[in-house]
């Protein structure tokens, strides 16, 4: 990413003059002049944060006060011991695998129709197709609750006109039934990330040089082949980092949970972050336990975030 | 990576295999937008016709009667000044902020600037769900909490703006900068009647992501605002849909999504190409 800028540092002489010094001590104060808003603002709401959320998350609010109390990984014991806790968990893990692989499926899918050469109207496709990526998390929620009304909603409407259920009577009554109500957070994520997906995947495939698929044409492969053994494995290094920074994103969505389902019924769709949302800030405040949670998580999208930063670097390169 | 059609029409002759692929990308198209579309539909019925069934997507008659239920239920306008106010502080702190570091990490030199890039760059892997808790705390001891300083302060710096800023600042060739020193600017004067006259594009491609993103954060508004007063639209919409949960109300809550994403669909509509040349490059959409 950065290879560009490794500017390596001059040499210095061997017997720095004091004129020189001057300069380079002038250099750094100017760098840092204008870097003094970004350091300030990060150092303040991002680095001591990190620290911040560390203490709090080995202390706990003594029952009838406001006070913390030290209690060293005590949080962290009574988390890993939680059938709540490890709910939360396994919501996750569905979550998650509800809305990356079918989400990249159909961006890869679109990318691919979408590159098909038209002459006509590529620009609303366009639009049409990637439109979502400017909705909030909210008014997703919003929206979607309103095609999910179990008596007036157009979901379930239409799929009894298709013929997926018989009778609006047989259709899922979406946010009041346990698993339906997970579906339905993942529909909803799941089409808000859409256009965000189907750009990167669409720039992966027009990345994939023109020869190649002269050269399958030669060999006399058909569209499926030439998709099949020529686009997807030269598409791999985007697939890859579409799947890490999808599971990044489905880690921490919230909005649509908290205007679909409020994390229920009972806790069906209470994932990770919204559990930390509720013992943070719903009810009596419970931020130790939260903050230990929040580390949990942060470890997760982490690790994944290295990985990512790997395959920004893999995608710039492969061009 | 520029996302555009590398597509030369082959011959003049539509093909029976152009003409499918043209009727199934409008109609996956429709398909797709097709919540937003409901919205739209929805906001401009008659509100004793918004629920019906069979359920009819366009209205029978058109009316903006649920624009002014939900105009007259909620302070709609005060909720339009919130977003505002909190978007556009954010935006412009964010692009002038990260003008400012672009420039240090890009055409200054000095020692410990690599090492400082990694700190800022870094800061992009932290998850909000670990910052979020201190910075509620630390705002709220600030006697922030529920004012636009606390809607605004901890979001006035931007690494992911730092960061797409000066990929697009080592794109502009040195000799600018040679030239400027050689006529006597400094670097001031050298960055702003220069390189960011020069930028213009990219900056403005920031602006959009930082105004973007802003407008439609729902997290840290939820918990820092407390007051009806300060609510921005997302979180107002989020209270206005959950005291009523009777039918006949859809009408109204959808006009006021319809509010609260319309300058989001602006911004994308007239600004899309850039939006979308933004997230290829970057691999992150703000």
């Amino acid at each position: 990413m950065s290879q560009a800028t490794i500017s390596t540092e001059q040499a210095l002489p061997t017997t720095p003059t004091r004129s020189r010094r001057r300069t380079r001590l002038g250099a750094l104060l100017e760098g840092l002049l204008y870097l003094a808003p970004t350091l300030i603002g990060l150092a303040l709401f991002i680095y001591w944060p990190i620290v911040e959320s560390f203490r709090l998350s080995l202390n706990r609010v003594a029952p009838f006060g406001n006070r913390m109390r030290f209690v060293g990984f005590e949080n962290y014991r009574t988390l890993l011991t939680d059938p709540e806790y490890w709910q939360s968990v396994r919501v996750t893990f569905w979550f998650v695998l509800g809305t990356v692989p079918v989400g990249i499926a159909l961006a890869v899918l679109l990318a691919i129709l979408l590159s098909y050469p038209l002459r006509h109207l590529s620009w609303l496709h366009r639009t049409l197709i990637f439109v979502p990526i400017v909705i909030s998390s909210a008014i997703t929620g919003v929206l979607f609750r309103w095609l999910y009304h179990p008596v007036v909603g157009y979901l379930n409407y239409w799929m009894v006109q298709i013929g997926i259920f018989d009778s609006m009577k047989d259709a899922p009554n979406w946010l009041s039934d346990k698993t339906w109500a997970l579906v339905a957070v993942i529909i909803a994520t799941t089409w808000r990330q859409l256009g965000f997906n189907v750009i990167i995947a669409l720039a992966g495939v027009q990345n994939i040089d023109e020869s190649f698929y002269d050269a399958a044409k030669v060999d006399g492969a058909n569209s499926w082949q030439r998709i099949r053994h020529v686009t997807l494995p030269l598409l791999s290094p985007t697939l890859f980092f579409l799947l890490i920074i999808n599971v990044i994103y489905s880690f921490q969505a919230f909005g649509e949970i908290d205007i679909l389902t409020l994390g229920g019924p009972g806790r069906a769709t209470t994932t990770m972050v919204y559990s930390i949302y509720v013992d943070a800030f719903v009810g009596t405040p419970m931020r130790g336990i939260a903050s230990a949670q929040a580390y949990i998580l942060a470890i997760v999208v982490i690790v994944m975030s290295f990985l990512q930063f790997a395959t920004v670097s893999r995608r710039v390169h492969y061009q | 990576m520029a996302v555009q059609t590398k597509s030369k029409p082959r011959s003049e002759r539509l093909t029976g295999g152009d003409i499918f692929v043209q009727i199934l990308l409008i109609a996956i198209g429709l398909m797709i937008s097709m919540p937003i579309i409901i919205a739209l539909f929805t906001s401009f019925k008659v509100p004793t016709q918004v629920v019906s069934f069979p359920p009819q997507v366009i209205p029978r008659e058109w009316s903006v009667e649920s624009y002014r239920i939900a105009w007259q239920v909620n302070p709609f306008g005060r909720f339009l000044l919130n977003s505002t106010i909190q978007s556009g502080v954010i935006t412009i702190c964010q692009v002038f902020f990260s003008v400012l570091a672009a420039y240090a990490f890009s055409v200054l030199d000095f020692p410990g600037r690599n090492a400082l890039f990694y700190i800022v760059l870094g800061s992009l892997m932290i998850p909000f769900e670990l910052v979020f808790i201190p910075n509620f705390q630390l705002v709220s001891a600030w006697g922030l909490g529920d004012t636009y300083g606390g809607l605004t302060l901890p979001f006035l710096v931007s690494a992911f703006g730092v960061f797409m800023l000066r990929q697009f600042f080592l794109t502009v060739p040195k000799d600018f900068h040679d030239a400027a020193t050689i006529d006597g600017a400094g670097n001031w004067r050298y960055l702003w009647q220069i390189l960011v006259p020069l930028s213009k594009g990219a900056i403005g491609a920031f602006a959009i992501f930082a105004f973007l993103s802003a407008w439609n954060q729902y997290l840290w508004p939820l918990i820092i605002t407390n007051s009806v007063d300060m609510r921005t639209l997302q979180i107002g919409i989020r209270f206005f849909m959950s005291t009523l949960d009777r039918g006949a109300d859809w009408g109204p809550v959808m006009a006021g999504s319809i509010i609260a994403l319309a300058p989001a669909l602006a911004a994308f509509l007239i600004a899309q190409k850039q939006l979308v040349r933004g997230i290829a490059m970057t691999g992150l959409k703000g």
